[in-house]
C-alpha cells in the first residue's frame, strides 16, 4: 500500500472505507422501508381516512360500500390479524406485498390506470426538468463562487451577494410566473405543457426542438433559484479554504495564485457543496412541484398537486412514496460521494 | 424592512382604501382594470382592488409565518435541549428521527397533511409549524452538546448542581441566542411555504393572503390578460418580507459569530519602494533596513513594527528574542512578503542579495520564493495540506522551481528529504493527519530545505513538542546548516535555546529591536535592561535556589504606544527623557547595538575613544 507513489488515493484503509459504503447503504435501505411505513399509516391515521375516502359515495347501497371494501381489501385489520387466520393478513402486509410487485394501486380519479405506470413516466419528464437544471446552477454557482470569494469585497462580489440574496427570497413559483410572463409574452416561447397541444411531428429532431423549446423556461427557472445558494455556500467555503495556513504555505512556496486555487483549494472548497446538494434535496423536490404547476410540465410534481386537487389518495400515495424515496436515494449518492472526496471521514 | 411589513399587516383596515372582505358584484369591465387613479394597482380576477388585497394580505403571511416559526421553535428547542443534555440512546433515537424527517422532502409532507385533514388556516400554520422542527433541533442539539462540555458546566455538576439548574443557568443562556437567530430563518421559510402551500391550492380559500392571491390570478388567466398588475405585487410582498427576515437573522448570526472574512489570496496592494542603496558587504545575505509594517484596524491602521533593522551573513544562525507579541514574526514575514491580509510594509528596505524585496511585485518575487528562501512556519498542524501526501507537496516545491525535474525523481529527492529529517522515505505517501505533531514539524522543515535555499526561517520549530524532540530538531538544523552552508533564523521565546545553536541574537520588545549582538556579547555583557531582565527571569542551572525574577507590567498594546521608550513603563531605571524621547540604537562595537539611553554614555566613549 505505502509506496505507491505520490499520487496515492486517500483510504485509512481499505477495509475501513469498504464497510463504511456498506453501512450508508443499509441505513439508507432501512430508511426507505421506514418510508415506505410511514407512507402506508399515514394515510390512515389522519382524520379525513383517506383510504375509505374511495368508497364512501353516498349513493352506494351498503351492500355496495361493503363489497367496495373487500374488493380493496379494506375490510382487513390494519396492522395484524388476531382474527384467526393468517397473522400477516392485513392491510399492511397487503401493502408490502403488492409493493414489492410494483403494484401501487390504481388511481381514484383515472379508475383505469395503474398509478406505478403514471408514476414512472412523470418521474422520467421530472428528470429532464431537474437533471439539467442542478447542473447548471452547480456549475454557475461553484465558477460565480469561486471568482466572489477571491475578489472578496469588489464590487463584483457585492453585487454577486445581491443576487443570491434576492433570488434566495424569491419564491420559486413567483420567478416562473415571471419568467412565464416575460417570456411568452415577449419572447414567443411556450406557455406550458410538454409539447405542443396536437402537434405531431415527423422527424425525431423536430419533436426534440419542440420539447426543448418548453423546457427551457422551466429550467431557467429552476437553475437560477438553486444558483444563488450554492453560490453562497461556495463563497463561504472558498473563504474558509483560502483562510487555512496551507494556503500560505502554498504561496510561500512560490506557486501562483491559479495554481494554488486548483491543486490546493478547489477540492477542499468543493466538499460542503456536496453536503449541500444532499441537503438541498428536499428543497429540489419543492422546487419542482412549483415549477412543473406555473409551467404545466408533466412531471412528478405536477403530478401530486393534481392528485391533491381531486383527492386522488392512491395516485397520492404512490407519489409521496416516490418522492420520499428519490430523496433517499440521492441524499446516499451524495454521501458516497463525499466519502470519496475526504480522506479524513472515518464515521456513519 | 420588516418592521414596515408588520404596521401595514397591523394597520391594514385603516391602511387600504376598499375592504376586499367586502361581497361586492364586480362587472365585466372591472375585471383585470389596469391600474388608474381608482385603483392604484389595478384590480384582479374578481374586480377587487389589488392594493387592498396586497395590504390585508399581509396579515395572513405574516401571522402564519410567526405563529408556524414559534411553534416549529418550541418543539425544536424542545427536542433539541433533551437531545444534547441527555445524550446516550435517547439523544440518538431522537437524531435518528430527525434525520428522518430531514430526508423526506418537507412540502410533499406538508401537501399530504392538509389535503387530508382539510384546508383551514389554523391546520395550515400547524401543519407549517410542525414539520419545521428539524433544522432548529439539529441546531440547538449541537450547541447543548457543545455547552453540556464546557469546563463550567462540568463544574457545576461537580459541585452539586441539578440538572435543571444547569440546564436554567447554563444551558439556556448560551443556546438561546442561537435560537433566535434561527427562528428569524424560519419565519422567512414558513412564509415561502405558506405562499407555495397556497399557490398550489391547498391555502384557506377563504382568506386573502399573498400566495392565495397569486394563485386566483395565475389559475384565472392573469397571464394571457397581460394583468401583471395582479401578479407582480403579491409576489413582491412576499420577497420583501422573506428579505427582510433573512438580512435581520444574517446580522444577527454575523452579531453572534462574527468572522473575519479575509483571506490570503486576496489582490496585494502594490509595493513600496523607499529609496536606499544595498548595504555594500558581500557576505550579507539579508539585511532589513529601517522596516515599518502596518496592519489595517477597524479604527485606524496599528504600527506592528516600527524601524526594524537586522543583518544575517551568509552561514550565519541568528536568534530573534521576544516576548509574544512583540513583533518577531511579524518582522519575518514581512520580510519574506508573506503578511496576511490586512498587513503592509509601509517603510524601509529589505535588501537580500543586492534586491530590495519590499519593492517587487509578486511576479518578481515568485520565482525567487523557496529557492532563495523559505519559512517554517509556526504551528505546523495546519501548514500542510490535509488531502494531499506529504511527499507530494515536497515534490510540488521542487517541480515548481525545477521544471526539467521529472515527477519520478522530484519524489525520490522528496523522499531522500525526509530521510534526512528522520522520517522515513516510505511514509512520503501519508497524509499529514497520519503523522505526530513532531513529525509534521520535521516533514515542514524537509519542505523548506527542498530547494536547497540560502536562508531559512524557523518560526518558533520546538514551542509545543517535548524537550527530547526540541534538542533532535535543532541538532537537525544545526547539522543541516553545518552540511548546506545556508543561513538560519531562528524565531523563540526560548534563550537558552538561542544561546546554544545560534551565532548571533537580536531582542525585540513592542515591535523595535532593543539590543543586537553575537551570542557572548548579548548573553554575558546586556546592555539593555529588557535583555538583562530577560536574562534574570531563565533558570541558572549554576545557582538552582536563585529566584526567578518576573517582569511586572504587560507589553504595550499596539493602538496605545506609549511616547518615549516602550519598554520605559516597565523599566527600573527609567528617567525622564525616557519617557518622552525615543531612544536610537546605539551602536556599540561591529554589529553591536542598544537602543537604550543608558547606553549613551558607553557609545560616546566608543565614538570618540
Amino acid at each position: 500500500m505505502r509506496g505507491r507513489g505520490l499520487r496515492a488515493p486517500p483510504p485509512i484503509s481499505l477495509m475501513t472505507r469498504g464497510s463504511l459504503f456498506l453501512r450508508k447503504i443499509i441505513w439508507a435501505l432501512i430508511t426507505i422501508f421506514v418510508v415506505i411505513t410511514f407512507n402506508f399509516f399515514l394515510f390512515r391515521v389522519l382524520p379525513g381516512d383517506p383510504a375509505k375516502a374511495g368508497v364512501k359515495d353516498p349513493r352506494l347501497s351498503p351492500q355496495a360500500v361493503a363489497a367496495l371494501q373487500q374488493r380493496f381489501g379494506l375490510d382487513k385489520p390494519v396492522l395484524f390479524n388476531t382474527q384467526g387466520g393468517n397473522l400477516f393478513d392485513s392491510q399492511y402486509f397487503r401493502y408490502l406485498g403488492a409493493l414489492a410487485q410494483g403494484d401501487l394501486g390504481t388511481s381514484y380519479a383515472y379508475k383505469s390506470r395503474p398509478v406505478t405506470s403514471m408514476l414512472g413516466r412523470a418521474l422520467v419528464n421530472t428528470l429532464w426538468l431537474v437533471l439539467p437544471a442542478q447542473i447548471l446552477a452547480i456549475v454557475l454557482g461553484v465558477l460565480l463562487g469561486l471568482v466572489a470569494a477571491w475578489r472578496r469585497g469588489t464590487k463584483l462580489d457585492v453585487s454577486a451577494l445581491i443576487f443570491a440574496l434576492f433570488t434566495w427570497a424569491l419564491p420559486t413559483f413567483f420567478l416562473g410566473i415571471l419568467l412565464l410572463f416575460v417570456g411568452s409574452r415577449y419572447l414567443g416561447l411556450p406557455t406550458g405543457g410538454r409539447i405542443t397541444i396536437g402537434a405531431d411531428y415527423a422527424s425525431f429532431w423536430a419533436t426534440a426542438g419542440d420539447v426543448l423549446s418548453h423546457l427551457l423556461l422551466p429550467t431557467l427557472t429552476f437553475a437560477l433559484v438553486l444558483l444563488g445558494e450554492y453560490m453562497l455556500i461556495m463563497r463561504s467555503s472558498v473563504v474558509e479554504v483560502f483562510s487555512e495556513d496551507y494556503i500560505l504555505t502554498a504561496k510561500a512556496k512560490g506557486l501562483t495564485t491559479f495554481q494554488i486555487i486548483r491543486r490546493h483549494a478547489f477540492r477542499n472548497a468543493m466538499l460542503p457543496i456536496v453536503t449541500l446538494i444532499a441537503l438541498n434535496l428536499g428543497f429540489t423536490v419543492s422546487g419542482a412541484i412549483q415549477v412543473e404547476t406555473v409551467f404545466s410540465w408533466p412531471g412528478l410534481g405536477k403530478l401530486t398537486v393534481d392528485a391533491v386537487a381531486q383527492r386522488d389518495y392512491p395516485l397520492l400515495q404512490g407519489a409521496f412514496l416516490m418522492l420520499a424515496v428519490s430523496v433517499v436515494v440521492a441524499n446516499l449518492a451524495a454521501e458516497l460521494v463525499y466519502l470519496r472526496l475526504d480522506p479524513r471521514v472515518t464515521e456513519v | 424592512m420588516l418592521l414596515v411589513a408588520v404596521v401595514v399587516a397591523v394597520f391594514a383596515p385603516w391602511l387600504a382604501p376598499y375592504d376586499p372582505y367586502a361581497p361586492s358584484s364586480p362587472t365585466i369591465e372591472d375585471i383585470y382594470a389596469s391600474p388608474s387613479g381608482e385603483h392604484l394597482l389595478g384590480t384582479d380576477d374578481g374586480g377587487e382592488d389589488v392594493l387592498s388585497g396586497l395590504i390585508y394580505g399581509s396579515r395572513v403571511s405574516l401571522i402564519v409565518g410567526f405563529s408556524a416559526a414559534t411553534i416549529s421553535l418550541l418543539i425544536g428547542g424542545l427536542i433539541g435541549l433533551v437531545a444534547g443534555f441527555r445524550g446516550g440512546r435517547v439523544g440518538n433515537l431522537l437524531m435518528r428521527i430527525t434525520d428522518f424527517f430531514l430526508v423526506i422532502p418537507d412540502i410533499a409532507l406538508q401537501i399530504v397533511i392538509v389535503a387530508i385533514v382539510g384546508q383551514s388556516l389554523r391546520n395550515i400554520i400547524l401543519v407549517i409549524g410542525v414539520l419545521g422542527w428539524t433544522p432548529t433541533a439539529r441546531l440547538v442539539r449541537a450547541q447543548t452538546l457543545t455547552v453540556r462540555e464546557r469546563k463550567f458546566v462540568l463544574r457545576a455538576r461537580a459541585v452539586g448542581g441539578s440538572d435543571r439548574y444547569i440546564l436554567r443557568r447554563h444551558v439556556l443562556p448560551q443556546v438561546l441566542p442561537l435560537m433566535l437567530a434561527n427562528t428569524v430563518l424560519e419565519i422567512s421559510l414558513a412564509i415561502l411555504a405558506e405562499s407555495t402551500l397556497a399557490f398550489i391550492g391547498l391555502g384557506d380559500p377563504t382568506l386573502i393572503s399573498w400566495g392565495q392571491m397569486l394563485n386566483f390570478a395565475f389559475t384565472r388567466g392573469a397571464v394571457s390578460a397581460g394583468a401583471w398588475w395582479a401578479l407582480i405585487p403579491p409576489g413582491l410582498g412576499i420577497v420583501w418580507v422573506v428579505l427582510g427576515t433573512t438580512l435581520l437573522g444574517n446580522a444577527l448570526e454575523e452579531l453572534l459569530n462574527p468572522r473575519l472574512g479575509r483571506h490570503f489570496l486576496e489582490k496585494e496592494p502594490p509595493p513600496q519602494a523607499t529609496p536606499g542603496a544595498p548595504p555594500a558587504q558581500p557576505e550579507l545575505l539579508l539585511s532589513i533596513n529601517d522596516l515599518k509594517v502596518t496592519f489595517e484596524v477597524e479604527e485606524a491602521p496599528v504600527v506592528a513594527v516600527d524601524g526594524v533593522s537586522l543583518d544575517i551573513c551568509r552561514g550565519e544562525a541568528l536568534g530573534l528574542v521576544g516576548e509574544s507579541g512583540c513583533g518577531k514574526t511579524t518582522t519575518m514575514l514581512a520580510a519574506l512578503r508573506l503578511l496576511p491580509p490586512g498587513g503592509a510594509v509601509a517603510g524601509g528596505n529589505i535588501w537580500f542579495e543586492g534586491r530590495d524585496l519590499a519593492a517587487l511585485g509578486p511576479g518578481e518575487l515568485r520565482p525567487m520564493r523557496w529557492r532563495q528562501f523559505s519559512m517554517v512556519f509556526q504551528g505546523a498542524m495546519n501548514a500542510l495540506n490535509p488531502v494531499k501526501t506529504v511527499g507530494w507537496q515536497i515534490a510540488e516545491a521542487i517541480r515548481q522551481h525545477e521544471p526539467t525535474v521529472t515527477a519520478d525523481e522530484a519524489a525520490a529527492r522528496a523522499g531522500h528529504l525526509l530521510e534526512t529529517v528522520g522520517i522515513g522515505g516510505d511514509r512520503a505517501g501519508d497524509y499529514p493527519h497520519e503523522f505526530s505533531g513532531g513529525m509534521r514539524q520535521r516533514a515542514m522543515i524537509a519542505l523548506a530545505l527542498a530547494c536547497g535555499p540560502g536562508l531559512v526561517v524557523a518560526d518558533e520549530p520546538t514551542t509545543a513538542l517535548d524537550v527530547m524532540i526540541q534538542a533532535q530538531i535543532m541538532d537537525l538544523l544545526a547539522a543541516l546548516r553545518a552540511e548546506l552552508g545556508m543561513s538560519l533564523v531562528l524565531i523563540t521565546h526560548d534563550l537558552g535555546v538561542v544561546a546554544e545553536s545560534c551565532d548571533r541574537a537580536a531582542v525585540m520588545y513592542g515591535g523595535v529591536v532593543v539590543e543586537q549582538g553575537t551570542i557572548a556579547e548579548v548573553f554575558r555583557d546586556p546592555q539593555h535592561p529588557y535583555t538583562r531582565l530577560l536574562l534574570a527571569a531563565f533558570p541558572d542551572i549554576d545557582q538552582p535556589d536563585r529566584p526567578l525574577a518576573s517582569i511586572p507590567g504587560t507589553p504595550p498594546r499596539l493602538d496605545e504606544i506609549p511616547p518615549g521608550c516602550r519598554f520605559a513603563p516597565r523599566c527600573p531605571h527609567a528617567f525622564e527623557r525616557c519617557h518622552t524621547e525615543r531612544p536610537p540604537a546605539y551602536p556599540l562595537g561591529t554589529r553591536r547595538e542598544a537602543a537604550c539611553f543608558l547606553v549613551e554614555r558607553t557609545w560616546q566613549g566608543v565614538a570618540d575613544g
